[in-house]
C-alpha cells in the first residue's frame, strides 16, 4: 500500500530522472550525432576532455571562478541583510523581506538577464569584466539563502542574548559567539545548496553573454560548453560525458563540505 | 452518472492524442509546421504569404514560427533530435551539409521540375541545393554579400563613397578619414576580421576557396595575411574597438552600424531590411573593395534555402509550400525582396516592376554588381558552423590581446581541423 502512494512519484523519479541519467552514461561512452545511432567509443571522450581540449578546461576554469566569488558574496549579503530585516520585528519587516526576495523570483527570466546586459553594456563586452557582471547578478539574487537566514535567527533563544547582554557583551561579540556558531547548521546548509546552483549556472551567463560565452570565452560556463557541444555542434555523446563529470565534481565537493562540516557546524545539542 | 464521465474523459483523451500527434486529423484537414529564422519584417510577409497559401488550399494548415538566426539552429536540432521535427525547414547554405549529411532531410529530387516548377529558374542556382546528386534543398532567393554604409557621414568626410574598383588599402585609408572627421565618436569601419563571410569574399578575390573538398581550402599564411590587414585598419584608426566585436551576431539593430557607431559595415544585401528598420532610409549598399579588378568576391549565394523534413507524414502538403513560396506570383508579389532576390526569374522580373523602400536598394544594388558575382561554391562541409564560430573566438582573443594573431592562428588551424573530422 504506501508503494502505490509513493507510485505516482516513483514513477516520473524512474522516467523523468533515473532513465534519462543511465541513457547519458551510456551515450558518454558514444560517438552520437542526435540524428544517428550513437557509435561506441569507449573512454574516447573521457581521455578528450582531460587531454585535449582547452576550451573545456577554460570552461572549468570560468565555473571555479565563477563559484569561488558568487556563493560567498550572495551568502554574505543574504547574511547581512537578513540580520537587518531580523532587528526590524514587527517594524514593516514582511515588507522588506518580500521586497529583498523580489529579485530571486525573477531570477532565472530571460528579461532580467537581458535587462542586466544593457545595463552594463560596456562591461559585458569586455573579456575581464564580464564575468564581474554575471558574478553581481548572481549575488544580487540572494533572496532565498536570506529568507532561511532569517527563520535561523528567529530560531536563537533570546535568553542567550540577554544572557550575553549582562555580562557585557557587545553587538560584534554577540554576533562571533551566538548568532554564527547557532546559525551555522543553516550556514552549511545554505552553503551546500548554493554551492551546487552556482556549479550549474546557465541562464545568466548564457543570455548576458548572448550564448556564446564571450568575449573570448570570458563567460564560457561548464553549462554553456556543455549545451554548445551538444546541441549546436551535434556531440552529445560528448557532452553527456561532460555531464558526468560536472555530477560527479558536484558530489565530491558536498562530500568534501560535509567532512568539513564537523569542524564548524555547531548542533546545539553537542556537550 | 459514473459511466458517462469515464466515456467522456476517454473521449477527451482521444481527441486530445489525435491533437497531439500532428498530421491529419478525422475531418480530411492536414497540418504542417514550417519554421524559419528572421526578424519582424520578414515574419510579416512570411505571415502573410502563408495565409495566402492557406486560402488557396483550404485543407492544409500551416503553423509558423520563427527565431533569429542566432538561436534558430539550437532549436531547429533539439526537435529534431526530439522526433519533433517540422515539415517545412528553412534552410541555410551553411548548415546544408551539417543536416543533409546525417539524413534529416527529405531528398526532393523527384518532385524537381514537377511539383517543385523551375521552368523560370537558372539551372545553377537549383543545384546550390543539390548534395551527393539529391536535391536537399530549394534555394529561396539569392544575395551577395556587401558594404552598407552611411552617405552622411562619406559626405561629411569628403571621401568617395563605395564603389566597383576601390581596394582595401583606399578603404583604410577612406574609413581612417570618416573616423578622424567624427572625432573618433564614430569608427570608420566594422571590424571584419573576425567573419568568416568577409574572410570567404576576400578569399575568392584572390582566387582561393573556404574549402577544397571538404578541407580547408586555404593556408595558414591567408588566414594570417587577412588578421593582419584588419589589424593594420586598428592600428589606422579606421575601425570599430575591440568592445564592438562581440555585438556582430545579433539583428541589424545590435551591430555597430545599427548603433550608428560605424560608418561601414560588411553584410548581406539581405539584411538590408533589417538595417532599414532601424536606420529608416539613411543607408546604402555598395560593393567590396577588391585588389583585383576581374572579381569582388561575392557571389550568387542562396540567402536561404527551403527544406522538408525526411520524416514529415505529409510530404504532398510539405511540397506544395515550398512549391507555392517559390513561384506563386501572387507570393512573390507579398514576399519581394525580404529574403534577396527571388529565385524564380520571372517572379524577380515582377518584383522589379514595382519596386520601393528596401527591395529597391536591395536590387539595383545586384543589378550594379552582377557582371562582376561569381557562382556559388558547393555548399561548405559538416563542422562550418563550428569553424565559423572558431574563427570569432580566436579573432576576439586577438582583438582584446589575449592572443598574438600567430597564436591564434595555430589555435585556429587545429581546432578547424578537429572540427572538419
Amino acid at each position: 500500500m504506501p508503494y502505490l502512494f509513493l507510485g505516482p512519484w516513483l514513477l516520473g523519479a524512474i522516467g523523468l530522472t533515473v532513465a534519462p541519467m543511465v541513457v547519458s552514461l551510456y551515450l558518454s561512452f558514444t560517438d552520437y550525432d542526435l540524428f544517428n545511432e550513437p557509435q561506441w567509443v569507449g573512454l574516447d571522450n573521457y581521455a578528450k576532455l582531460f587531454g585535449d581540449d582547452p576550451r573545456y578546461l577554460q570552461s572549468v576554469g570560468v565555473t571555479l571562478k565563477y563559484v569561488a566569488w558568487s556563493v560567498p558574496l550572495k551568502l554574505v549579503l543574504a547574511l547581512a541583510v537578513a540580520l537587518l530585516l531580523n532587528s526590524l520585528r514587527g517594524k514593516g519587516q514582511a515588507f522588506f523581506r518580500s521586497a529583498f526576495y523580489a529579485p530571486s523570483l525573477l531570477g532565472a527570466s530571460v528579461g532580467l538577464a537581458l535587462a542586466w546586459r544593457a545595463i552594463f553594456d560596456t562591461w559585458v563586452d569586455l573579456p575581464d569584466t564580464s564575468l564581474v557582471t554575471i558574478v553581481l547578478l548572481s549575488a544580487w539574487q540572494f533572496g532565498a539563502p536570506m529568507v532561511i537566514f532569517l527563520a535561523g535567527l528567529q530560531q536563537i533563544p533570546r535568553d542567550l542574548f540577554d544572557a550575553a547582554a549582562v555580562d557585557g557583551a557587545g553587538w560584534w561579540r554577540k554576533l562571533a559567539s551566538i548568532t554564527l556558531p547557532m546559525l551555522s547548521p543553516v550556514l552549511f546548509f545554505n552553503l551546500v545548496l548554493e554551492t551546487i546552483h552556482a556549479f550549474q549556472a546557465f541562464t545568466q551567463a548564457f543570455v548576458v553573454s548572448g550564448g556564446r560565452g564571450g568575449p573570448a570565452d570570458s563567460t564560457l560556463f561548464y553549462t554553456l560548453y556543455l549545451y554548445e557541444r551538444g546541441f549546436t555542434e551535434f556531440r552529445m555523446g560528448y557532452a553527456s560525458a561532460m555531464a558526468w563529470v560536472l555530477l560527479v565534481a558536484i558530489a565530491l565537493i558536498t562530500a568534501v563540505l560535509f567532512r568539513t562540516s564537523r569542524y564548524w557546524v555547531f548542533y546545539g545539542d553537542e556537550r | 452518472m459514473e459511466a458517462h464521465k469515464i466515456v467522456g474523459l476517454a473521449l477527451g483523451a482521444v481527441l486530445v492524442a489525435s491533437g497531439c500527434g500532428g498530421g491529419s486529423s478525422a475531418n480530411g484537414q492536414t497540418e504542417i509546421r514550417f519554421i524559419w529564422w528572421g526578424n519582424d519584417d520578414r515574419a510579416k510577409v512570411t505571415t502573410e504569404a502563408v495565409k495566402l497559401f492557406e486560402s488557396r488550399n483550404p485543407n492544409i494548415k500551416v503553423s509558423t514560427s520563427f527565431q533569429n538566426f542566432q538561436n534558430y539552429f539550437e532549436k531547429l536540432s533539439t526537435e529534431i533530435a526530439g522526433g519533433n521535427a517540422p515539415d517545412v525547414i528553412q534552410m541555410d547554405y551553411r548548415y546544408l551539409n551539417e543536416y543533409a549529411g546525417r539524413n534529416v532531410l527529405l531528398d526532393l529530387t523527384p518532385y524537381v521540375g514537377k511539383e517543385i516548377r523551375t521552368a523560370d529558374w537558372n539551372a545553377g542556382f537549383v543545384g546550390s541545393g543539390e548534395l551527393n546528386g539529391k536535391q536537399v534543398a530549394m534555394p529561396l532567393a539569392q544575395n551577395a554579400t556587401t558594404i552598407v554604409y552611411d552617405p552622411k557621414l562619406f559626405a561629411a568626410a569628403g571621401v568617395a563613397e563605395p564603389k566597383i574598383g576601390w581596394t582595401w588599402a583606399d578603404y583604410k585609408e577612406i574609413a581612417g578619414k570618416i573616423q578622424a572627421s567624427t572625432g573618433g565618436k564614430i569608427a570608420g569601419s566594422t571590424d571584419f576580421g573576425g567573419t568568416e563571410d568577409v574572410f570567404e569574399t576576400w578569399l575568392r578575390q584572390r582566387g582561393k576557396a573556404l574549402y577544397d573538398n571538404g578541407k580547408l581550402g586555404y593556408s595558414k599564411d591567408d588566414l594570417k595575411a587577412f588578421w593582419q590587414l584588419s589589424k593594420d585598419f586598428r592600428d589606422a584608426r579606421a575601425t570599430t574597438p575591440a568592445e564592438l566585436v562581440t555585438t556582430l551576431n545579433a539583428g541589424a539593430e545590435q551591430t555597430p552600424m545599427g548603433k550608428k557607431l560605424s560608418a561601414s559595415e560588411h553584410s548581406y544585401d539581405s539584411l538590408y531590411g533589417g538595417y532599414n528598420t532601424v536606420r529608416p532610409d539613411e543607408l546604402k549598399l555598395g560593393p567590396y573593395p577588391s585588389d583585383n579588378n576581374e572579381t569582388l568576391g561575392s557571389y550568387r549565394k542562396p540567402s536561404q534555402l527551403i527544406s522538408a523534413s525526411a520524416r514529415t507524414k505529409n510530404k504532398d502538403a510539405a511540397v506544395k509550400l515550398i512549391d507555392f513560396l517559390l513561384n506563386d506570383p501572387d507570393a512573390g508579389k507579398v514576399l519581394g525582396a525580404n529574403r534577396g532576390l527571388p529565385a524564380n526569374l520571372k517572379i524577380r522580373e515582377a518584383v522589379a516592376q514595382n519596386l520601393s523602400g528596401a527591395n529597391k536598394v536591395i536590387f539595383e544594388y545586384e543589378k550594379s554588381v552582377d557582371a562582376k558575382l561569381g557562382d556559388a561554391p558547393p555548399a561548405p562541409p559538416k563542422g562550418d558552423g563550428a569553424i565559423y564560430k572558431l574563427m570569432q573566438r580566436k579573432h576576439e582573443e586577438v582583438v582584446f590581446g589575449k592572443k598574438t594573431i600567430d597564436q591564434a592562428l595555430d589555435e585556429f588551424w587545429r581546432d578547424a581541423e578537429e572540427a572538419l573530422k
